[in-house]
């Protein structure tokens, strides 16, 4: 009875010796052929994930096949790639301590089930469980997405993990710094034929304008929530006061462009009309078309107010 | 000249302008009441209460000022605030706001009117918005005319954009600043006109007032010198520019290093930056000209111009090489989220946690400015249209503040006024070509064919066009001056018909009515609650008074030792401070995020490890606000995801938000809760007992409109203190250690009589041997 434990004990540490080196090999071979990042399917991540490791992973679980579906997944891979593209330059010494690994849902469907993942991409840091960068700790910690799918936090959050900081360091942006030249060319070139719409007053109205109409729609709040352009069933309108959609940027935008235009159309072009009839016909029209804009407007405002107690024609 | 309607004929120029100069009086006068009492609506409504969180630390402070004198309050440490640390109010503040609390009291005690500071508080907002209304006129005047000026006046004073920051008990920075703000950019545009070194020295005056008074003087600092420099690019350079930038800039910068909030940021943070760079320009611009107009050579005028602009690029590579230096200071994050939206955020979870930091939606800017939202960009138009030097100011300003607005809630507040001039100057342009008598000349009307109007016009003509002409005098020079810029076709700006006029000024009264109205509706039903004090509607529909906040803060007064430290979410700090006079861990000065990731880490952890915490910082009550009995959504549960992003922040290996959500992503508090959110204090400390309160029936949370478990959660090391009447603030009471040294879970189930249960690895153990 206490000879099998002790015989156990015994044994263990050779197990240990053993199979860990010949694993670790195994798995920098995997790393070399698929350029710093290992293919996974359901044994190998069982190797990989052994209990007795002394390196460390992190595993992206994700599903890239298009009959999945997943675009969220393949908008993070080309993060997740250049982060481990960024390890596999890091001196040996350190790059066999760590691996970067992607086991894909039609490889592994097993793993899937047995981590009982229902959604896709996750990102799983496998800590060491042995020798010197054991932490004490043997449940992987999960890569939270909150700062969204870009490789630089992502390298930030992971450097935590690995044996040293990961040398990332994000691409030059080719395309964008060519088309700021290229614009930049454009211009000193077009100077001559841009410069006297560019020093015409009404330019420059139009472009004030349309800048305060859209920030008072509420486009920012489009942009820093990003609100969808429409609902999913097909509304365009979102119910609740602190709330908006894409579309109606556009709607009220619309309705204010059209409502301050109408009052500039009485103010300042109807009064130098020379004719009585004309100018009759048209104070009318703009008023009705004031009043009636003005009415839809105050319609809309109740739909995202219900408490809102007054309207106008509508 | 004919006209649409008789004008009075016996009228000398001199009683026309005596008696519109009393009305411009008497409306300003009305204007000025009805600003300051539809900010009254929370005084009768409730009662007189300092409001909202923030009041009521500059209340406590104006306090401190009146009754121990301004030396006293400039030195004043205190250390209840931001326990065990302090905070040396004195330099951590902007004391124009209590300042001028404490002249007034002054002035009155030394009028031998005994009036209570509390009441001088309450009031001080509305007093000040009949100041802005004042200042909004004159600035407006500058624009077009007395008219517009008035028809600002009447908008600003009842707008609710403005009337959100500023109604009765509402005592914050906010109450004076916008005053200040108008009449600082009135003196500038003032001096600007004049060329005048006396106005500029008035706008650096009330710039320091607001420098004093509000941290959103930065939008001055930044306003006046973009003014400046578009002047200079649009070759408008001039010397009245030159003397008003000139003194504004070196007076003001000086006098604003004199608070001692601000020191030494206005020469190095990148915020303040801008207006030194265009004082640097300007003195090369006034040199290069001055050198100009007194040399003739053509060599020398080249050498002069390559002069200048290496020096002025020297300057900006300086710039940029202090900045990277770190001798100047980068952009506060405060200020950096303004545009980079994603910034707060990411980095600093604290600034985006402020609910009046959030991006505006569009309903708030209809609510908060109805009809001018879309009268504005006409009067941008306007301004264009006439583009003297001020009509750029107004262009600039309603670019950056609609920006603004968009992006923070808050700002809302900066767009308003100029929201305002810029309607005025519209509406008033409508009313100034529709109610004007003049009438095209006859043979254009009969050429056109109509049959009706010449002959009624004719016979009006023939009594009033003498008199025409200096009854309407100056509608008649608007009209010529706007016609002469219309360029060589000198086009004639008049209305046909008497109808045709009816008919726009009925329309336009309408909407002024409307205005009123909508007005009157928001502030009284969204802009006068204190929040301190809540209210609801009977049945019968009579008002029920909800006050939870001062029970609780009136228990921890009166049955509490005075050095008892209550933890609470940031947010109750100075109301804590305020009325309940205890020590607290954070406030909402939000100076320190470590500390205040400290209090979200208790807040989130489970009772073991928040107890030594809690400990650690001699905490002997925790207060949570619960709104789940009466749906007051406010709660500390529905901000708890920022404190757990707080305390991420900082302790990201121990707390982690996902953690709180259950696996599909949600975020509950029932049965499906996720074990993290189960176990944090604040999950336990706002559903202790509250099953209880249903006698086994289903317990409902009626703000996320969850049910949660019949058994509620158990506390070791924590007692119920008190709950207010209607569960809305719970306090407890942090347990002293067990006598006997055991952990207090262990003492606790000891005491219930529950027998320790063996756990396995220790009988292993004993096999193992």
């Amino acid at each position: 009875m206490l000879l099998l434990p002790l015989l156990a004990l015994l044994s263990l540490p050779f197990t240990r010796a053993a199979s860990p080196d010949a694993a670790r090999q195994k798995l920098v071979a995997l790393a070399a052929a698929g350029g710093g990042l290992i293919k996974l399917d359901a044994a190998s991540y069982d190797l990989l994930t052994a209990p007795n490791r002394d390196w460390s992973a992190s595993i992206e679980f994700t599903a890239l096949d298009p009959r999945r579906r997943c675009a969220p997944c393949r908008e993070f891979n080309p993060s997740w790639n250049a982060v481990a593209k960024a390890w596999s330059k890091t001196p040996q010494a350190h790059r066999d301590n760590h691996f970067f690994a992607t086991l894909d849902f039609d490889q592994g469907q097993t793993v899937f089930q047995q981590l009982g993942l229902s959604s896709a991409p996750v990102v799983y840091v496998y800590p060491a469980t042995e020798g010197p960068r054991a932490t004490g700790k043997t449940a992987f910690s999960k890569y939270d997405f909150s700062h969204g799918f870009e490789a630089e936090p992502l390298a930030e959050h992971l450097s935590n993990h690995t044996p040293i900081r990961i040398p990332y360091s994000p691409p030059f942006d080719w395309a964008r710094w060519t088309t700021i030249a290229s614009g930049l060319l454009a211009f000193a070139v077009t100077l001559r034929f841009v410069a006297p719409v560019l020093q015409s007053r009404w330019t420059w109205a139009i472009a004030c304008i349309l800048v305060s109409l859209v920030m008072t729609s509420g486009y920012m709040f489009t942009r820093i929530r990003n609100s969808p352009f429409m609902g999913g069933d097909g509304s365009w309108i979102a119910g609740g006061f602190q709330n908006q959609f894409g579309q109606e940027v556009q709607v009220v935008a619309l309705v204010y462009g059209t409502l301050g235009a109408s009052f500039l159309m009485l103010i300042m072009v109807i009064p130098y009309q020379t004719s009585a009839q004309r100018q009759r016909f048209q104070i009318y029209l703009w008023s009705a078309i004031i009043m009636l804009v003005y009415s839809i407007l105050v319609v809309l405002f109740k739909v995202k107010n219900r408490g809102y107690p007054f309207r106008l024609l509508l | 000249m004919p006209t649409a309607f008789p004008l009075p004929s016996d009228l000398s120029p001199a009683t026309v302008s005596n008696t519109a100069s009393l009305l411009r009086i008497v409306a300003l006068a009305l204007i000025s009441g009805a600003a300051i009492a539809s900010r009254l609506f929370a005084v009768i409504n409730f009662e007189s209460i300092i409001h909202e969180f923030d009041p009521w630390f500059n209340y406590r402070a104006t306090r401190v000022l009146a009754a121990k004198g301004f030396y006293e309050f400039w030195n004043w440490f205190d250390p209840t605030a931001w326990y065990p640390l302090g905070r040396v109010v004195g330099g951590t503040v902007y004391p124009g706001l209590m300042a001028t609390s404490g002249v007034i009291y002054n002035l009155l005690h030394a009028l031998n009117l005994p009036v209570d500071i509390r009441n001088i508080c309450v009031m001080l907002a509305p007093g000040f918005s009949a100041l802005t209304a004042w200042a909004t006129y004159m600035f407006t005047k500058e624009m077009k005319d007395e008219s517009a000026g008035l028809l600002a006046a009447a908008f600003i004073g009842i707008v609710p954009g403005y009337i959100s920051r500023s109604v009765a008990g509402s005592y914050d920075n906010e109450a004076i600043a916008i005053f200040l703000l108008m009449f600082t950019f009135y003196c500038w545009i003032k001096a600007l006109k004049l060329g005048s070194a006396l106005f500029g020295t008035l706008a650096a005056v009330f710039y320091f007032y607001m420098v004093a008074a509000w941290g959103g003087y930065v939008f001055i600092t930044n306003m006046i010198p973009l003014h400046g420099l578009v002047l200079i690019l649009m070759g408008r350079f001039t010397s009245r520019l030159y003397v008003a930038y000139s003194s504004w800039y070196v007076i003001g910068t000086l006098s604003s290093m004199q608070v001692p909030f601000v020191g030494f940021q206005p020469v190095s943070t990148s915020e303040h930056m801008a207006a030194l760079g265009v004082f640097g320009l300007l003195q090369l611009v006034a040199f290069t000209q001055l050198v100009r107009s007194h040399v003739s050579s053509k060599q020398f005028q080249d050498l002069l111009l390559i002069a200048v602009v290496t020096t002025g690029l020297l300057g900006a590579a300086a710039f940029v090489g202090l900045t990277y230096a770190q001798k100047i200071a980068p952009w506060t994050g405060r200020f950096y989220s303004l545009w980079d939206t994603g910034y707060a955020k990411k980095h600093i979870p604290i600034i985006a946690s402020v609910s009046e930091h959030q991006p505006t939606a569009w309903p708030s800017f209809f609510m908060d400015l109805q009809f001018l939202i879309f009268l504005f960009p006409a009067g941008v138009v306007l301004c264009f249209h006439q583009l003297r030097d001020e009509h750029i100011f107004v262009i600039i300003y309603a670019v950056m503040a609609s920006y603004f607005a968009g992006v923070m809630v808050r700002l809302m507040l900066t767009l308003t006024p100029v929201v305002c001039v810029a309607s005025a100057v519209a509406f008033s342009s409508l009313l100034d070509t529709y109610l004007d008598a003049a009438e095209p000349e006859e043979e254009v009307a009969e050429a056109s064919g109509t049959a009706g109007t010449p002959a009624v016009a004719s016979k009006k003509s023939k009594k009033a066009a003498p008199q025409a002409e200096a009854g309407n005098a100056f509608t008649d020079i608007v009209a010529a001056a706007a016609s002469a810029k219309k360029g060589d076709s000198p086009k004639v700006k008049a209305i046909y018909g008497l109808d045709t006029r009816l008919a726009i000024i009925v329309n336009a009264l309408g909407m002024l009515a409307f205005f009123v109205f909508h007005c009157t509706w928001a502030t009284s039903n969204a802009y006068s609650s204190p929040s301190v004090v809540l209210a609801s509607t009977n049945q019968d529909g009579s008002q029920h008074i909800i006050d939870d906040f001062r029970e609780a803060y009136y228990w921890l007064r009166q049955n509490t030792p005075e050095t008892a430290v209550v933890m609470s979410w940031w947010d109750y700090g100075y109301q804590i401070a305020g009325m309940a006079d205890r020590p607290t861990l954070v406030d909402n000065n939000t100076w320190n995020n470590t500390h205040i990731a400290t209090v979200g880490k208790a807040m989130s952890s489970s009772e073991e490890v928040a107890y030594p915490i809690l400990r650690k910082h001699d905490v002997d009550y925790v207060l949570v606000i619960f709104g789940g009995l009466l749906g007051y959504s406010g709660d500390d549960i529905n901000k708890f995801l920022w404190m757990v992003r707080i305390a991420q922040g900082v302790w990201p290996e121990e707390i982690q938000e996902p953690n709180y959500f259950t696996p599909q992503g949600e975020y509950r508090v029932d049965d499906k809760a996720s074990r993290a959110m189960r176990e944090s204090l604040m999950y336990k400390m706002s559903y202790y007992r509250f099953a209880e309160l249903f006698g086994g029936g289903p317990a409902t949370d009626r703000v996320r409109n969850q049910q949660v478990p019949k058994v509620g959660p158990t506390l070791d090391y924590l007692d119920e203190a008190y709950t207010t009447e209607n569960w809305i603030v719970r306090i407890y009471e942090v347990r002293k250690e067990d006598l006997l040294g055991r952990d207090l879970k262990s003492a606790n189930a000891f005491a219930k009589g529950k027998k320790r249960k063996r756990s396995k690895p220790l009988s292993r153990r004993r096999a193992l041997l």
